[in-house]
């Protein structure tokens, strides 16, 4: 963020700060509270717990801290449950295979959009966003028989082709492209750039945090993929690791639970906070009109 | 008074350097044609699949819309989804804004940030594991409460499902919501300020004059990433309370999901034309207010 | 694989020839039986470049019943040496065939000095390839058990070896294994209980509960339904758990510490010692190949030489392969041990180590391999082209269920058969899973694919299992035949997804009306026909519950309700009470629902929440997924609990007969009532095995044969609990007790229930006829079919269970489920 001059702060919006601080606090029990659950030993969880878990008497309780903290349940997790492996790599495939076809089908289409003049631009665009803002259960059936004609259901590249071509970042880097002033354009077509090496030499760099911006809330959404895998996916190898949720009728396997939810956690939280930056300086540049 | 950011020269509405030109469309060609595929074509199918019954395929006309319209189960569907978005958007985008404008002055604001960032790369499942354990009749909630000596409650079955939902989105949305704001706050030139403040605009002034009238483009975006975020929290309910949760919180999507089971397609395709009708209407609607907003 | 396996014969050109001959020999047998070889001249003839090849199955006549088969060998001669046990008398024997199973003549009987006495008992015996025999046999003395090990020679006659086995160091290994468990013990569990199944159909359900002893888990080592499963438990004592026969020389044996001992049968020496205790789960299996140890854990299998005592590297694609299938049930080899077959229930594999060969030679799919109550004991390799296979199924004609079957080569006959029908269902339905594979035999030219939607271990709920079957259906690749417990009939019906079933069933009058026409729609047609049924029974003494009561005289009783839990109370009375909900125009009756739960609960009474604690445990592992929901409810769990007074009545679904034991709880009691439960709507039944034809199937004279195959007489037979056959005469033949008839005076079965000191003894006896006969009248007397709607059965469980709880009033609860099913039904 850029250096700003800032007036000091009055006393009520150090009081407003102070009452944000806890409200962040808050936000963020839910994430200690996972975290402190995979940590904690099968007994300490069925004493806390069992109330949920198993029907026993009284109240859940939970504390922040685990008392006697054990690794049990990610070495459980880790070593001992080929499974996971097996759905982890499928996560890293479905995430970056669309990922990656994002970042080449869709930068084409913003970079055509937002730089472009033909008929219909307006109209085309308008379906793009309402493509976007349709949810899954609508298309459901028809995208399972297009993906069958396809012969693609069944198979990863079922669950990341339609990924690539998802409206969502052709949105988000739109509203950057735009960004890019024309004059700039102009000059270098004057300086005799080819169409295709503005796009590379001018839009991509200058239009990179916002490219990454888009891969990042890419990157959340097909980590934590969840409708798709379930309905176009059988064969139980193929399955990602967002859809991983033991059963929680026991003890031993929420422990489970919470240690899978942590780890699934880890990479989106480190992409998400990498990225933090990007996202501010990406998302809204498009937006905030020149 | 009134305070513009300054525009710069010759950058007048749509005015791009590579006008009339076909070649666009070839930009946008990969994509278009997957979007024929993967969306369009079946969108297209549920365009046709709405005139016709559900496994027959026999030709119906608008029967199944005037089905719909009357199934009370659709209209509770569609209330509970009206209900929920009007009263969860507006709700966010303001918490967020307020938020925003108190973080972006103080120090710490990037550290607070990043706490109500983080739900959000919590994966749905984990949430919903969070939830069963924190609202279930003999959960954390409730022990909390029984210290306060408040008798606790079975919170999914009643009522206040809906306003778990609500605390849900709004805690999973407010960070991103809140660095959408600040980059908006940070697209604000600093010398439009002290412009103002020379003219002798105190804060409350600068706030309302210069600092809402400049974040003004942002809210279209804003709006459009919450509306779309909002569909998500369906995923939390659907894994916490499964097919038929309490009515206060049956969306759209349940009943997709359910009529998808039941070979229910006749009125699903139905509900999802009305739909889509629905976010074309929405969607003009926010460009229209943003185009609107040009005219500074 | 097909592939492979093509290429893999062209290269055995010269094998082929000579196997010819054999081959030869053995169709001609096979057509005599009218077995399966007989079918398969047409299938090869209208082929078009169809692989070709595949091993039929027949069953070996045997010249005596056995009880049990310990082990059977190709000896180096290639003679085939079996060691059992006679059926009629128990005696320890050992037979030979010298041409591949189709004679036999006995070698020797065992010596008598390890021939079952109060003393002792053989425990495993296995076979060496020149002949030998080694038992493990435990000595009963002094309270507890010795295990001994005894050697036979070729003819007959034996010695002691002396060996010792240390103590056993039980308990830390013990709780050490307790919190890995929940991983495995569903499988265990679920083995344990298809053991018994085959022998008595009676087995007390205490027995699925999860054992803390992993070695018990091992089901085809059972080996004797007479000795008390309990008995191993009840010393402390180490114990044999595992014996092979390794070269001619040396067995190797496991113990319950997970020490594996090499032991020379020249003096009882120990060779090598392999100590496995480190490995997750212990060692379930030890098997031998040539000179490779083969030790097989719930995690990985490991490979030993002999000679040396190395593990040597890692055979990941046999480790993939076996996991995948859970477990190996036989291994043999026809070499040094370079490569092995073996059994698992996805058929034979063949496996050179090192990983250059994995084929699987039979898909058990298309055999009795792959059936569910099929538990192979032995595999012998006669050559590459002829093997036979000993095991347990409790579905074959044998009476105490042990089979040798043989398996041939047919060279053209075609490898996968040309129409394949898939069968799909939301639980696991061991009836159906054996009708299949009965089928099979008799249809080559049908391969019927079997799907289970939910397992114990994918977790799958029903909602997403249905949605996924949906879209299969649209995109016409769903099953052609379906059974629809679980899912919702109505709908199915009503949508015209399901076929017309009327010319399925031929004779109307064999089965019992009013079940068959259970889901008959306004026309008249049957779109989808139960197969069983099961019928809502309650078991009391006469203080408790008085013949004919009904539901509101019954539950101004106080205290029938003792040690329930509220779940199981309600959902057993959502059987007997839900059909008379629903009103003329689909909705529900709520005032009908609100004296449900309001009297239910004053029959409840207060909810005492101090037991769930104790209890804890049995819940949990009753609560994990896979089961079919109506098995959790059957009456046949509250038999111990009843007999001892912990229940004051006991109530549930009744589907499958046995008398005898019904009859010793009835006697524990004195003055016991047998009589339909009550409830709001009376004469109910709940059908079950709903059988329904996709209107899509590609193959619909296929999915008829086999839907008209599950209603015939021999389909309808087949019984693992699954409910009552609609058929009358089958009905009849899985209530007679038949198959104790003429051992009346030898059987005197004791079981356990959850504690050793309460045994339930009785008489296996055939039925009486007027038992017979009361049961069948009630039978023609049920018209109404309980509402199988699950949305609206969780609905009412849940709120149900709340207020039983007293957590709600009944009127509250009464609420929150209309609210619930109110838009379930507007939808």
């Amino acid at each position: 963020m850029k250096k700003k001059r800032k007036p000091p702060l009055p006393l009520g919006m150090k009081l407003l700060w102070g009452m944000l601080a806890l409200l962040a606090a808050l936000a963020l029990y839910p994430v200690i509270f996972l975290i402190a659950g995979s940590f904690m030993g099968n007994d300490e969880l069925r004493n806390y717990l069992g109330a949920v878990i198993s029907g026993s008497q009284g109240y859940a309780d939970f504390p922040l801290l685990p008392k006697y903290p054990t690794f049990q349940y990610y070495v459980e997790v880790l070593l001992d449950s080929p499974e996971f492996f097996v759905m982890f790599w499928n996560s890293i495939k479905i995430t970056f295979g669309v990922l990656a076809g994002q970042a080449v089908v869709g930068t084409m289409a913003a970079w055509g959009f937002a730089k472009y003049e033909f008929p219909g631009k307006k109209g085309l665009f308008l379906i793009y966003m309402i493509l976007m803002l349709l949810p899954f259960q609508v298309l459901m059936l028809s995208d399972y028989l297009v993906l069958d004609q396809l012969r693609l259901t069944d198979r990863l590249l079922g669950i990341i082709l339609p990924g690539v071509f998802s409206t969502f970042p052709v949105f988000i880097m739109y509203r950057f492209f735009t960004e890019i002033p024309d004059s700039l354009l102009e000059s270098a077509k004057l300086d005799g750039a080819r169409e295709w090496q503005l796009f590379f030499y001018l839009g991509l760099p200058i239009g990179s945090s916002g490219i990454i911006a888009a891969m990042v809330l890419g990157f959340l959404e097909y980590w934590s993929l969840i409708e798709q895998p379930l309905t176009f996916l059988k064969e139980k190898s193929l399955f990602p690791l967002s859809i991983f949720l033991p059963d929680i009728t026991s003890v031993d396997q929420s422990g489970m639970a919470f240690a899978a939810s942590v780890i699934t956690f880890l990479p989106a939280l480190l992409v998400f906070l990498g990225g933090q930056d990007y996202l501010e300086q990406g998302i809204m540049a498009g937006a905030v009109k020149e | 008074m009134r305070f513009n950011k300054k525009k710069k020269p010759g950058n007048h509405k749509i005015n791009h350097g590579l006008v009339n030109n076909y070649r666009g469309f070839l930009w946008i060609l990969p994509s278009l044609l997957g979007v024929l595929i993967f969306y369009l074509l079946p969108y297209g199918d549920v365009v046709r699949r709405s005139f016709l019954g559900a496994v027959d395929n026999q030709f119906t006309g608008i029967k199944n819309y005037q089905t719909i319209f009357e199934n009370t189960a659709f209209l509770l569907a569609v209330k509970n989804t009206l209900r929920f978005t009007f009263f969860c958007i507006p709700v966010l985008i303001l918490a967020a804004l307020l938020c925003a404008v108190i973080l972006y002055r103080s120090k710490f604001g990037g550290v607070i940030k990043s706490a109500f960032l983080m739900p959000m790369a919590l994966p749905a499942v984990s949430v919903a594991l969070m939830w069963r354990l924190l609202f279930h009749s003999q959960g954390v909630m409730n022990q909390w409460l029984s210290c306060l000596g408040i008798a606790g409650k079975d919170w999914m079955n009643t009522e206040h499902a809906f306003w778990i939902l609500v605390v849900s989105y709004i805690w999973k949305n407010l960070g991103y919501d809140i660095v959408l704001w600040m980059a908006g706050l940070a697209g604000i030139s600093e010398n439009i300020y002290e412009a103002a403040r020379v003219d002798g605009a105190d804060e409350r002034q600068c706030f309302f004059y210069i600092t809402l009238p400049n974040l003004k483009p942002s809210l279209y975006t804003i709006t459009v990433l919450s509306f779309l975020n909002s569909f998500k929290v369906f995923r939390e309910a659907y894994l916490v309370a499964g097919d038929y949760p309490h009515e206060s919180i049956y969306m759209m999507q349940h009943l997709f999901n359910n009529w998808f089971r039941s070979f229910s397609f006749d009125k699903m395709a139905a509900a999802a034309v009305i739909e889509s009708i629905v976010l074309l209407g929405m969607i003009l609607l926010l460009q229209k207010a943003w185009d609107s907003g040009d005219g500074y | 694989m097909k592939k492979k396996w093509k290429s893999l014969w062209k290269c055995r050109i010269g094998l082929f020839l000579s196997a010819a001959l054999l081959i030869g020999s053995f169709s001609g047998c096979g057509g005599k039986d009218g077995s399966s070889a007989s079918g398969s001249g047409g299938a090869g003839g209208d082929d078009k470049g169809q692989a070709m090849g595949r091993f039929l199955e027949e069953e070996v006549e045997l010249p005596i019943a056995l009880g049990n088969i310990y082990d059977m060998k190709r000896m180096g001669n290639g003679t085939i040496r079996v060691m059992c046990s006679n059926g009629d008398n128990g005696n320890k024997e050992v037979w030979d065939s010298k041409d591949g199973g189709k004679t036999w003549e006995k070698a020797y009987d065992l010596p008598a000095e390890i021939q079952d006495t109060d003393d002792g008992y053989v425990d495993y015996a296995k076979l060496s390839s020149d002949g030998q025999a080694v038992c493990g046999y435990n000595k009963i003395a002094d309270g507890g058990i010795t295990p001994i090990l005894y050697l036979v020679d070729q003819t007959g006659s034996g010695k002691f070896l002396p060996f010792e086995l240390p103590a056993y160091e039980g308990d830390t290994r013990n709780s050490s294994f307790d919190t890995e468990g929940a991983y495995d013990y569903n499988t265990m569990s679920t083995e344990g209980k298809s053991v018994n199944a085959g022998e008595d159909q009676s087995e007390n359900p205490e027995e699925d509960q999860p054992e803390e002893n992993p070695d018990k888990a091992q089901p085809e080592e059972n080996p004797d339904e007479a000795q008390p499963e309990g008995e191993k438990e009840a010393k402390t004592g180490n114990l044999i758990v595992d014996l092979q026969f390794l070269g001619n020389d040396q067995v190797i044996l496991q113990d319950m510490n997970s020490t594996i001992y090499q032991i020379s049968t020249a003096d009882g020496s120990v060779k090598q010692k392999y100590e496995c205790s480190e490995t997750t789960g212990g060692i379930r299996q030890v098997y031998v190949a040539g000179k490779n140890l083969v030790l097989i854990s719930y995690t990985d299998i490991r490979v030993y030489d002999t000679e040396t005592g190395e593990q040597k590297s890692t055979e990941e694609t046999l480790q993939e392969n076996v996991l995948d299938h859970e477990n190996i049930s036989a291994i043999d080899t026809l070499n040094e041990g370079e490569s092995i077959y073996y059994l698992t229930r996805g058929g034979l594999y063949h496996y050179k180590f090192g990983g250059s060969i994995m084929e699987q030679m039979i898909d058990g799919g298309m055999n009795s391999l792959g059936a569910p109550a099929f538990y192979p004991m032995a595999l012998a390799m006669i050559d590459e082209e002829n093997l036979l296979v000993a095991a347990n199924d409790a579905n074959s004609d044998s009476p105490t269920g042990i089979v040798i079957l043989k398996y041939t080569y047919s060279p053209d006959t075609p490898a996968k058969p040309d129409k394949e029908i898939k069968v799909y269902s939301l639980y696991n339905n061991r009836e159906l899973g054996q009708s299949i594979s009965r089928f099979q035999k008799e249809h080559t030219d049908i391969y019927v694919n079997y799907q289970v939607a939910i397992s114990e271990e994918n977790g799958l709920t029903v909602s997403d299992a249905l949605k996924t079957l949906t879209t299969e259906i649209m995109a016409g690749k769903g099953p052609d035949l379906l059974l629809l417990d679980g899912m919702p009939v109505e709908t199915y019906i009503e949508k015209g997804i399901l076929k017309n079933l009327s010319s399925v069933i031929e004779k109307e009058d064999d089965y019992f009306g009013s079940i068959l026409k259970a889901y008959q729609d306004k026309e008249g047609q049957l779109y989808a026909v139960p197969a069983r049924f099961f019928i809502p029974m309650i078991h009391a003494k006469e203080a408790y519950y008085s013949q004919g009561e009904d539901f509101n005289t019954f539950t101004e009783r106080k205290d029938v309700f003792v040690n329930m839990d509220p779940e199981s109370v309600v959902e057993k009375f959502w059987y007997s009470c839900g059909a008379a909900w629903k009103k003329e125009d689909g909705t529900l009756d709520e005032s009908k629902i609100t004296e449900f739960l309001t009297r239910l609960k004053n029959a409840y009474g207060e909810y005492d929440n101090s037991k769930d604690q104790e209890e804890d445990g049995i819940y949990v592992a009753s609560d994990i997924g896979g089961f079919d929901e109506i098995k959790r409810t059957s009456l046949d769990y509250g038999n111990f609990e009843l007999a001892y007074g912990r229940l004051n009545t006991n109530i549930g679904l009744y589907g499958g007969m046995d008398y005898g034991m019904l009859k010793a709880v009835s006697e524990k009691l004195g003055d016991a009532v047998l009589d339909q439960m009550p409830g709001q709507a009376e004469n109910v039944f709940v059908p079950a095995m709903i059988v329904g034809i996709s209107s899509k199937s590609a193959q619909p004279e296929a999915a008829e044969e086999l839907a008209k195959y599950l209603f015939s007489s021999e389909a309808q037979k087949v019984s693992q609990s699954g409910g009552f056959p609609v058929e009358k005469e089958a009905f009849r033949s899985v209530i007679d007790g038949h198959q104790y008839e003429g051992k009346e005076s030898m059987r005197m079965v004791e079981i356990g229930g959850t504690s050793l000191e309460e045994p339930l003894s009785y008489d296996m006896v055939p039925t009486p006829e007027e038992e017979i006969q009361k049961l069948t009248d009630l039978a023609e007397l049920l018209t109404t079919p309980a509402l199988r709607d699950d949305v609206i059965k969780e609905a009412v469980i849940e709120q149900g269970e709340k207020v039983l709880k007293g957590e709600i009033s009944p009127e509250e609860g009464t609420k929150a489920l209309m609210q619930k099913v109110n838009i379930y039904l507007a939808e």
